[in-house]
């Protein structure tokens, strides 16, 4: 569907049964327990799920640390297989940590078979559009040449604030 | 953090090969309009033209020195775009930190569970 570049590739192998790896991201007891960043929490009652193609994920994630921050996640399914296939457009709104405005972002994640029973994850991310713009591996290609330099520049201001 | 539109005009900056050359040759050492000019097929004006879009970008600044401007690479909106970047990137490792305790946790319990209706 995306033939551009994804700008964030993931690849993951947990030693968990497809079947078992893809329950849990779209049962949402499963997903309540494991999901986001430690400290945060997703209120049962707020999570609506109807996993199919054209379906859709829905929750808020509450943080502990600062529970008016609310982060509604909308995700609109365009694709599914089950047991090996959730690809779609995550919408993030609400009241966001510092850095972040509300944003979209395409993902894809497919499960695959690994040796002795285990499942690799494959995720792909697509950066919002309106701010990455289209032409991803150009700038990918950018950042690597120019990371030495800004490595360098960053090592000598360091040391001359030491 | 930078602003959304500075992060765009980094990004719609950083599309475009021959101004990725450009600051590559600036990463080197500071350079003048005809000095950057020389390597790149192309007229000096038009070298200008992105060197407009790179200023606009904050990605480098230009001062001027008697009769020349020597353009100057700006690495700190290059960070804010990489930092952007990374705290994409950044989300999935600790997530996927939990999916891995809690799918060895569901396996400790149930070693068969596998196929539950």
């Amino acid at each position: 569907m995306h033939t551009e570049t994804p700008q964030l590739a993931v690849s993951r192998v947990f030693d968990a049964p497809r079947a078992l790896v893809f329950r849990a991201f779209t049962d949402p007891d499963h997903l309540a327990t494991w999901w986001g960043p430690s400290g945060n929490s997703l209120p049962r009652d707020e999570i609506d799920f109807d996993v199919r193609p054209g379906g859709f994920q829905r929750w808020t994630e509450v943080a502990a640390a600062e529970p008016d921050l609310r982060v509604h996640v909308y995700i609109d399914l365009t694709d599914v297989a089950d047991g090996a296939l959730l690809e779609g457009v995550m919408h993030v709104c609400g009241r966001l940590q510092e850095g972040f405005e509300p944003f979209e972002t395409r993902f894809r994640i497919e499960f695959h078979d690994e040796p002795d029973g285990r499942t690799r994850l494959e995720i792909r991310q697509w950066l919002p559009a309106h701010l990455a713009g289209p032409s991803s591996q150009g700038w990918l290609d950018a950042f690597e040449k120019l990371d030495a330099t800004l490595l360098h520049l960053h090592a000598a201001t360091v040391d001359v604030e030491v | 953090m930078a602003g959304t539109n500075q992060l765009s005009a980094v990004f719609s900056a950083l599309a475009d090969p021959t101004r990725r050359a450009i600051l590559d040759e600036l990463a080197e050492r500071d350079a003048t309009v005809t000095q950057l000019s020389a390597p790149l097929p192309m007229s000096m004006p038009a070298v200008s033209r992105h060197l407009k879009v790179l200023e606009h970008a904050a990605l480098i600044s230009r001062t001027r020195s008697g009769k020349w401007r020597a353009s100057h690479l700006e690495t700190a909106p290059l960070r804010d775009a990489a930092d952007w970047i990374d705290r994409f990137r950044r989300f999935w490792d600790p997530s996927l930190d939990g999916l891995d305790a809690h799918l060895a946790a569901l396996q400790a319990a149930e070693p068969t569970d596998t196929k539950e209706p």
